[in-house]
């Protein structure tokens, strides 16, 4: 769909569908503004859902900003939070003039959209302890708003609604027993009618990973769904007492598909990570059997939490490639109704949205040998390369996966799928270890790694622009070292990509050509977001170093990486001059 | 470097004996080895089993003494490392130095 009928169909489409969607939903969680219309389909002015609407572009519609200008842009203003430890990871919101973002230990600011002056902050009270305690910490992605609250997750595992207005808490939920799970929350919660969805942090860590649905008004638990055996049917894809200690988890947010009720969430990949049972995993090793409902997409009733359906992406997932990550972009072409979202191993995994049926597989990126291929039209792995106990060398991708976290971008009018590649690879040694049978404080981990280059060349990432539905590449741009943060498409021809060494650059979205770039001073591994307010555009990024997959870059890449301060970070803002 | 190998020395038999299973109150049939401890929590950061740098760093051969090392694990480093006092037991603390001290250093 890379043809101008093409874009132009999907515009209409588009436009038809803000219209239909705004009329129906009688239960619209606009609260404050139009943020029901708007979190369907990309709004105007505002960015009021994680992914910038349920479709999940990351996209802004406006145009003021443009290939034709963008050499103008200039910082507006700059927030600095205080405290960034591992730098500010989060997606910005913004609704009528006001820009909400959080900073590390799920600090909530909310600012005028235009002059970055405060309206309110909120800090909430953490467990000091237990957040010292925590490995994946103590950043926090993104929040959710609507009905005139807004909600966000922390580390130490409660959900908590604050004012909009004035941000007063309105409730807190403990929802996760951290203090002996250690895990908690720290990505963006999802706003669904009256519900606030939210997933744990799993993965390497012993537990069964669950997705609660919130009651928006009150804080009330409604539905728990657990990633890891979390029906009869998936009990039985895990050995023994496996699953009681399986990982899984929903740690990034995921999308709604308003037209079938559904939504949609990607899970973590199972503990321990490696498995020594290599090619034996049906029937011996830790955790015998596929794993259900681990490195899954999975489709649950908003309402209830009720599975409707699920694909798993890689059964008995060896490689912490899970699907936690990435996207769901969901597109419309010729009659089809689909979703696109990448899995960490590299793929490209096209659904059905209907029914999760596996509609296209394809390769993003160039250094994969986890699997000799996936089945393009079942999803089917080939030629799997399971790890026994004992060396290997280059398996490829690297533990850090092809695609990280963050979210590539999708243009309705270019027809194209803008998304990071990562190329490296690792040598590991599988030791068996004893198997945890309790959920507890600790990593399952289950091998020793190292990170290093691809055969025949070395670590790096790419900028690619290509159709998502069947990866059919329109150009491509190199780095020396992978972006890490999210891609931000605009309505104005542009993509941009906030780069490892602190650069933000802006791309021409037809061609690839770089248009203007700007310094920030330090690497970025969050969010980037565009907005309106008072008449004039804006962009926003999240700056600031530190992560898990950012901590490899000083011994793989050396500097700037080894001296890049992991402490520090600001949400700067630009317009045109 | 003559401390080091009497450390070595002395730990060897230490480490690959079976201590007691992560948690505070373990079942007494699960078992672990400082080894095993190490490649399944510590790995994580400190590669190829703490020999080389990754996203920690690189722990064999370090100068380091074993109370700094001790308090480092337990108490960790605001956003570089995390706190394991409450996970591991003062034995398996100590079980885990002596692991770091065997380690050999290729780079010396």
């Amino acid at each position: 769909m890379t043809t101008k009928r093409g874009a132009l169909y999907l515009a209409a489409l588009a436009t038809l569908m803000v219209v239909a969607t705004a009329c129906s939903m009688s239960d619209s969680p606009g609260g404050m503004g139009t943020a029901g219309a708007a979190m369907t389909e990309p709004g105007g002015n505002d960015w009021t859902t994680y992914h910038g609407s349920y479709r999940s572009w990351h996209y802004s519609p406006l145009t003021e900003i443009n290939a034709d200008n963008v050499k103008r842009l200039k910082v507006a203003w700059v927030h600095h939070p205080g405290r960034s430890t591992r730098g500010l990871q989060s997606m910005p919101l913004v609704q009528d003039g006001v820009l909400y973002y959080t900073g590390s230990y799920s600090r909530v600011w909310a600012l005028d959209a235009a002059t970055g002056q405060p309206r309110w902050s909120y800090f909430p009270k953490l467990n000091d302890d237990l957040v010292a305690a925590q490995t994946h910490s103590p950043y926090t992605r993104g929040i959710a708003i609507g009905h005139g609250k807004v909600f966000v997750g922390t580390v130490d595992g409660r959900l908590i609604a604050l004012d909009q207005k004035t941000g007063q808490p309105a409730w807190d939920t403990k929802l996760v027993n951290s203090e002996k799970l250690t895990v908690g929350f720290t990505g963006a919660p999802l706003l669904v009618k009256d519900k606030v969805i939210i997933g744990a942090q799993g993965g390497e860590w012993p537990g069964r990973g669950p997705i609660f649905g919130v009651d928006a008004a009150s804080g009330k638990k409604v539905w728990e769904f657990l990633t890891v055996a979390g029906t009869e049917e998936a009990k039985k894809t895990w050995g023994g007492e496996s699953w009681k200690t399986g990982g899984g988890g929903g740690w990034m947010a995921g999308a709604y598909d308003a037209e079938t009720n559904t939504v949609w969430w990607g899970t973590g990949n199972p503990a321990p990570l490696y498995d020594w049972a290599g090619g034996d995993w049906k029937t011996s090793g830790p955790r015998p059997g596929d794993n259900l409902y681990t490195t899954s997409v999975i489709a649950l009733d908003p309402d209830t939490g009720t599975l409707k359906f699920y694909h798993q992406e890689l059964p008995h997932d060896a490689w912490d490639f899970d699907s936690a990550v990435g996207e769901f972009v969901m597109l419309d072409r010729e009659g089809k109704k689909l979703v696109v979202h990448p899995n960490k191993g590299g793929h490209v995994f096209v659904y059905d949205r209907a029914n999760g049926k596996v509609v296209n597989v394809w390769q993003l990126t160039k250094n994969i040998n986890f699997v000799k291929g996936i089945d393009p039209k079942t999803g089917a792995l080939i030629g799997r390369r399971d790890l026994p106990l004992g060396k290997h060398t280059n398996l490829c991708p690297a533990i850090a996966g092809g695609m990280s976290w963050n979210s590539g971008a999708y243009n309705p009018k270019t027809g194209l799928y803008y998304k990071i590649g990562q190329e490296w690879c690792m040598d590991l040694e599988v030791i068996k270890t004893t198997p945890v049978l309790e959920p507890q404080a600790q990593l399952d981990i289950g091998a020793n790694f190292t990170l290093r280059n691809p055969e025949g060349g070395k670590a790096h990432g790419h900028l690619s622009a290509r159709d998502p539905v069947t990866g059919d590449k329109k150009w491509e741009v190199t780095f020396p070292e992978p972006p890490l943060a999210s891609l931000l498409a605009t309505g104005g021809n542009l993509v941009f990509v906030p780069d490892p060494r602190g650069m933000l650059r802006a791309y021409d979205a037809n061609t690839g050509k770089e248009l203007w770039s700007h310094n920030n001073g330090i690497g970025h591994n969050g969010g980037i977001i565009s907005y309106a307010a008072k008449g004039k555009q804006y962009v926003a990024v999240a700056t600031g170093w530190g992560s898990l997959v950012g901590d490899e870059f000083g011994a793989l890449f050396g500097e700037p990486y080894k001296s890049m301060p992991k402490d520090v970070g600001a949400l700067v803002v630009f317009t045109l001059e | 470097m003559q401390r080091l190998l009497v450390a070595v020395v002395i730990a060897l038999p230490v480490v690959t004996a079976p201590l007691p299973a992560r948690g505070q109150s373990p079942p007494a049939d699960q078992t672990e080895t400082a080894e095993q401890i190490f490649v399944n929590t510590c790995g994580f950061c400190h590669q190829a089993g703490g020999r080389v740098a990754g996203r920690g760093p690189k722990l064999a051969g370090t100068e380091r003494p074993d109370e700094y090392l001790i308090n480092r694990i337990r108490l960790g480093k605001e956003g570089a490392m995390p706190a394991f006092g409450r996970a591991f037991t003062e034995s398996q603390l100590r079980a885990l130095v002596e692991y770091i001290r065997s380690l050999k250093d290729d780079a010396r």
